[in-house]
């Protein structure tokens, strides 16, 4: 199966360059399509923390692409309660089938990074970044606090 | 002895007079007749000189003969075999293939004959075309002509531009065995009986009369000059026929050769991976590919171009185009990158190739206002008035049905909920049915309750479609249609929607 060994070879890629904001990637032997890894953002304020993401890959896959779900708690305008995340490096129209997977992974830690306010999944947190945003960063720093992972700690 | 056979006596049980049939004569035969022993003679090594190979040899008059030759032979060796049998001078005979008159030094395994191939015996026609038609050498764009190299040699590069001509007779050199191997084949979809991607053989023939004893006037240099016709000129030698446009087609060259009609599309976008490319999807460097036509030419092996045609067509992504028929791009999204010839896709297989031919007729008669015969297991393409809402499935199952709600025909307003005659039948006082058991005995009830359960449809197209997860902004998967709608509106899809519902 081509998804199959695309995503053997991808993973033993992103294992070896070390992603710094991708972490901790774990796959099951049995498994590959579901990949599950600790995005440590850099920017504050969800520098405080770090956040389990997992990536479901269809059988289809590289001819549809992957999907993303955060499985920590996040107080971010553009990931949803659900965990569910807007990226359009993957969504349906946007997709090409020769985009890697860390492509799609340094999207997303960059989204994380610098919230794109005027794209919303959550309308309310948008606006208090938009207008308030010393608000939003101590909200958001809390709530990091509280909910997410520890960092790794090198 | 004779080792000659004569073809013909097969198909009409007369027997050709200078026939002896001997032992081995019998077991080609049988060969020819498709007993088991073929499978054993396809396995003999292609490259081993010490086995012979039957080939089959076309005289002018229409006789065939079917000869042992050793695979070491040249071809004055073959002329003088065969003079007596055609009653010819040696130096009168012309054995044609695929377009040229071979000369006499040329070995047979040089020629990419296989088992059963066709080689044309005839008497060489005095040119006198002279001053008509321009010779090769002083043609400008056409190749020299060989006339001591069969067509498939200086053919071969047609696959290749110049610049990749060099650089792979630069990385391995002319002259090495690996060369050979590596040297671009053509490639074709052999639908019977191999029933997949095969090396393929170019062969000509007049295009009026369609005998193979045919030479040409200069080599094509271009896919141009194979596939369209009146592109390259010769000379037809069949007696009485004066045609002079040359016509290429392919065979395939891993089963043993049925006949003269026993054709097939070129793969003209599959080829040699000497360059060792990766394929975009899985990454492997794999051999053959095929290389789209978009203005990056991106690579992608048979096994993922399978796979992302199949995911298309699971989707009815396929691409409708006027000139093209239903087709795919380059799968990177590269512009103008669709596809021209539909033949690749038999890729799929027979099966998967038929469906794709369905969906397509399909989707040709939605374009063109045509209406899909609802009835369950019809799906018959209608093109009916379109100011009459009444359409009958004509030439189908004759189900009698109206063109918006697709239910059977009724003269008043169509039922909101799609099964309207089977609301009524409820509600009837007349007949009364246990609404319990009615709903247990519905033919399709399974079908349309998953329907309506799972999905909405298309506020414009009404195509039922189900969503799978993601935001609520849909963009209908009908390729004609495309349109962007709102799964919790279900209207044109809004910056309004974007705010408010955007994610649920």
């Amino acid at each position: 199966m081509a998804a199959t060994r695309r995503l053997h070879k991808e993973l033993e890629d992103i294992k070896k360059s070390g992603l710094k904001s991708f972490r901790d990637i774990q796959v099951d032997e049995q498994n590959i399509l579901t990949w599950h890894g600790l995005i440590v953002p850099e920017n504050a304020p969800y520098n405080k923390g770090a956040f389990r993401i997992e990536i479901n890959f269809p059988a289809e896959y590289p001819f549809k692409p992957p999907k993303i779900a955060f499985k920590t708690k996040i107080y971010h305008p553009n990931i949803d309660e659900k965990g569910q995340v807007c990226l359009p490096i993957i969504s349906a129209e946007n997709w090409k089938p020769a985009t890697k997977t860390d492509q799609v992974i340094q999207a997303l830690v960059a989204l994380v990074n610098d919230p794109e306010p005027e794209h919303p999944l959550r309308a309310d947190l948008a606006e208090e970044y938009s207008k308030d945003k010393k608000k939003f960063m101590k909200n958001a720093e809390e709530f990091t606090k509280k909910n997410s992972e520890k960092r790794p700690s090198d | 002895m004779s080792r000659l056979q004569v073809r013909k006596v097969r198909r009409n049980q007369t027997i050709w007079p200078t026939v002896m049939f001997t032992k081995t004569d019998h077991q080609f035969l049988d060969e020819i007749t498709g007993k088991p022993e073929v499978k054993t003679s396809l396995n003999i090594p292609s490259n081993s000189s010490e086995f012979t190979l039957p080939v089959y040899i076309k005289a002018a008059g229409g006789k065939t003969f079917l000869i042992q030759m050793s695979r070491d032979w040249d071809v004055a060796r073959i002329k003088m075999f065969i003079a007596p049998k055609l009653g010819l001078k040696v130096e009168d005979i012309s054995i044609i293939l695929a377009g040229k008159s071979l000369a006499d030094n040329l070995l047979l395994e040089e020629c990419d004959l296989g088992h059963n191939s066709i080689l044309n015996a005839v008497k060489l026609k005095v040119v006198k075309k002279d001053d008509a038609i321009p010779t090769n050498e002083k043609k400008s764009g056409g190749t020299p002509f060989h006339q001591d190299k069969p067509l498939c040699e200086t053919l071969l590069d047609l696959q290749l531009t110049e610049e990749e001509q060099k650089l792979l007779h630069k990385s391995l050199g002319c002259s090495s065995p690996e060369y050979k191997q590596k040297k671009a084949h053509f490639y074709v979809y052999c639908e019977s009986p191999c029933k997949s991607v095969q090396n393929g053989k170019l062969r000509v023939r007049c295009s009026l009369c369609k005998a193979g004893a045919f030479t040409v006037d200069r080599d094509p240099c271009c896919w141009d000059d194979v596939l369209r016709p009146e592109q390259v000129s010769g000379t037809c030698q069949m007696e009485g026929c004066d045609h002079s446009w040359a016509e290429f087609y392919f065979k395939c060259a891993r089963h043993p050769s049925q006949g003269e009609m026993d054709s097939t599309l070129p793969l003209y976008l599959v080829k040699s991976n000497f360059k060792h490319v990766q394929c975009l999807a899985c990454m492997d460097i794999s051999d053959p590919v095929l290389v789209f036509q978009c203005s990056s030419s991106h690579v992608i092996c048979l096994e993922c171009f399978q796979q992302y045609c199949l995911s298309r067509l699971n989707e009815r992504r396929f691409v409708f185009s006027p000139n093209i028929g239903y087709t795919l791009p380059c799968p990177a999204g590269c512009e103008n990158s669709l596809i021209d010839g539909t033949q690749h896709f038999k890729i799929l297989g027979g099966e998967q190739y038929q469906r794709l031919l369905h969906f397509g007729a399909e989707e040709y008669v939605l374009s063109v206002g045509g209406v899909l015969c609802p009835q369950p297991g019809c799906g018959m393409g209608l093109l009916a008035d379109p100011s009459c809402r009444r359409i009958q499935c004509t030439g189908g199952c004759e189900f009698v049905f109206c063109r918006d709600c697709l239910q059977g025909y009724h003269i008043d307003e169509c039922q909101p909920n799609g099964d309207g005659n089977f609301q009524s039948m409820l509600t009837s006082t007349e007949y009364v049915v246990d609404p319990r058991r009615a709903a247990q005995a519905m033919w399709d009830a399974d079908s349309r309750v998953t329907i309506r359960v799972t999905s909405k449809p298309c506020p414009k197209c009404r195509t039922p479609t189900e969503r799978d997860g993601g935001c609520m902004h849909m963009i209908c998967t009908r390729q004609q249609c495309g349109f962007h709608w709102c799964w919790v509106c279900q209207t044109e899809w809004t910056r309004e929607c974007m705010g408010s519902h955007w994610f649920g």
